[in-house]
């Protein structure tokens, strides 16, 4: 195939795709000029695979009219409003009236939940060939290494993660830290544990752990939320300590 | 109305409750074309009778056009005539950060006459929200119908928000926060 005769064309559609896969206008696009240089082309394709790539430039310039259409649409309706006005509005409204306007427009669907036989058996299958957990992750992992475990204290400063003096003086820096932030208040745990690399997190979340089982800092968990609060106490806790699985993930 | 007539059109009536509020399949509400199935071609009056009976209970039947835009293709639900008031919405249990995330997506997404990029949403909602609780939100309201996902990443208004939101009342409220007080309409 000549590459020069199907240069025009393959920009087409490479011009096509980028406006179909952002938000950007449609309009940008001059689907007159475009077409009269695929009619320019036309002759000198025989051919068919590049008569193809004409089709195709073709279907995606029928995509961009067809987006074109919807834009206007949409300008034409009352719901079209400038994107920066509403960037504005949104970064100036406190979270609490944000949700208020949405409570204020929305209508919930009213509808019965129960076990149908059609979600029973849906549950019975996802059971029947569900692997078990040694076989999961097999493909991505391998059969190899160690299950997931607790790794102590102890083995940490034997494998060198650090030394203890280390680890008390990042621990005592934690709870001055969590002490200023929460000043008496409950803050949200994983903002607090929150940091620049998921390694840096892990630690925060392995260190808060230490300070809340040394009765120095205390946890709360809202089941129906799923929030986890955490605040900094000044004097010891005293009572039987509970414990409590949490997850921390990256990004999450 | 002769008795006879009547009793059946109580009879079907009772019917479309019946269907419209129990679950069928994944998403809730039934196809204008299933409702025909049970009810016979007159389907859309009984709805519309459905609709008057609910309403002192404060619900209606509410239509979601379908993409061709026909009756057979609409989606029927029963919903709540009124919003709750903000005190009824968060004892449910939604929390008020979820609700904001999704209230500016709505937003934004219509402003961008009805698809943004997913990477530009996240982008926008990152200056108010923390990265973790914009990623989760959007992922729960693709899930739950509220947001639509395409395989270019673009994010659009989903049949969820169509059927549950006043999206003009939305954007009113949003636009008038902080000027003045409007009543929706």
């Amino acid at each position: 195939m000549d590459n020069d005769k199907l240069e025009d064309l393959l920009r087409i559609i490479a011009l096509c795709e980028s406006i179909e896969s952002s938000s950007a206008n449609p309009f940008e696009i001059d689907i007159k000029e475009k077409l009269l240089i695929l009619k320019h082309r036309l002759p000198e394709l025989t051919l068919i695979g590049e008569l193809l790539v004409d089709s195709e430039a073709m279907l995606e310039l029928s995509q961009v009219i067809k987006l074109q259409d919807q834009y206007l649409k949409a300008k034409a309706s009352s719901l079209y409003i400038d994107p920066l006005l509403i960037q504005l509005k949104v970064k100036l409204l406190a979270k609490q009236e944000l949700s208020e306007a949405f409570v204020k427009s929305w209508h919930p669907i009213v509808q019965l939940d129960q076990i149908s036989p059609r979600g029973l058996e849906r549950a019975f299958v996802y059971w029947r060939d569900l692997q078990p957990m040694a076989e999961r992750f097999k493909d991505e992992f391998g059969s190899y290494g160690v299950n997931p475990g607790t790794v102590g204290y102890a083995e940490l400063v034997e494998l060198g993660t650090f030394t203890r003096q280390q680890f008390e003086k990042d621990l005592k820096e934690l709870y001055q830290t969590l002490m200023q932030k929460s000043n008496g208040n409950w803050i949200d745990y994983r903002e607090f544990i929150d940091a620049n690399s998921f390694a840096a997190k892990v630690l925060r979340a392995y260190l808060l752990a230490f300070l809340v089982s040394d009765g120095q800092a205390s946890i709360r968990t809202e089941p129906l939320s799923g929030r986890v609060w955490v605040m900094a106490l000044t004097e010891k806790a005293a009572g039987v300590p509970k414990s409590v699985a949490l997850a921390v993930t990256e990004g999450a | 109305m002769e008795t006879a007539d009547k009793a059946l059109l109580e009879r079907k009536v009772r019917k479309a409750f019946q269907v419209l509020v129990l679950q069928r399949g994944r998403n809730p509400g039934v196809k204008g074309w299933e409702l025909k199935r049970h009810l016979g071609r007159d389907y859309k009056q009984i709805v519309e009778v459905l609709s008057e009976d609910v309403s002192p209970l404060g619900m209606e039947v509410f239509e979601v056009k379908g993409p061709d835009g026909t009756d057979d293709t609409s989606r029927f639900l029963l919903r709540f005539k009124e919003p709750p008031s903000v005190s009824e919405a968060e004892t449910s249990g939604i929390r008020i950060d979820d609700l904001a995330v999704l209230a500016s997506t709505i937003a934004f997404v219509n402003s961008k006459q009805g698809r943004a990029a997913r990477r530009e949403v996240e982008h926008f909602l990152r200056d108010k929200f923390p990265k973790w609780r914009v990623e989760y939100s959007l992922d729960r309201y693709v899930k739950r119908g509220y947001l639509e996902q395409d395989d270019r990443a673009l994010l659009h208004i989903g049949w969820r928000t169509r059927a549950e939101v006043d999206e003009k009342t939305l954007m009113t409220m949003i636009l008038s926060r902080g000027s003045k007080e409007v009543t929706p309409p």
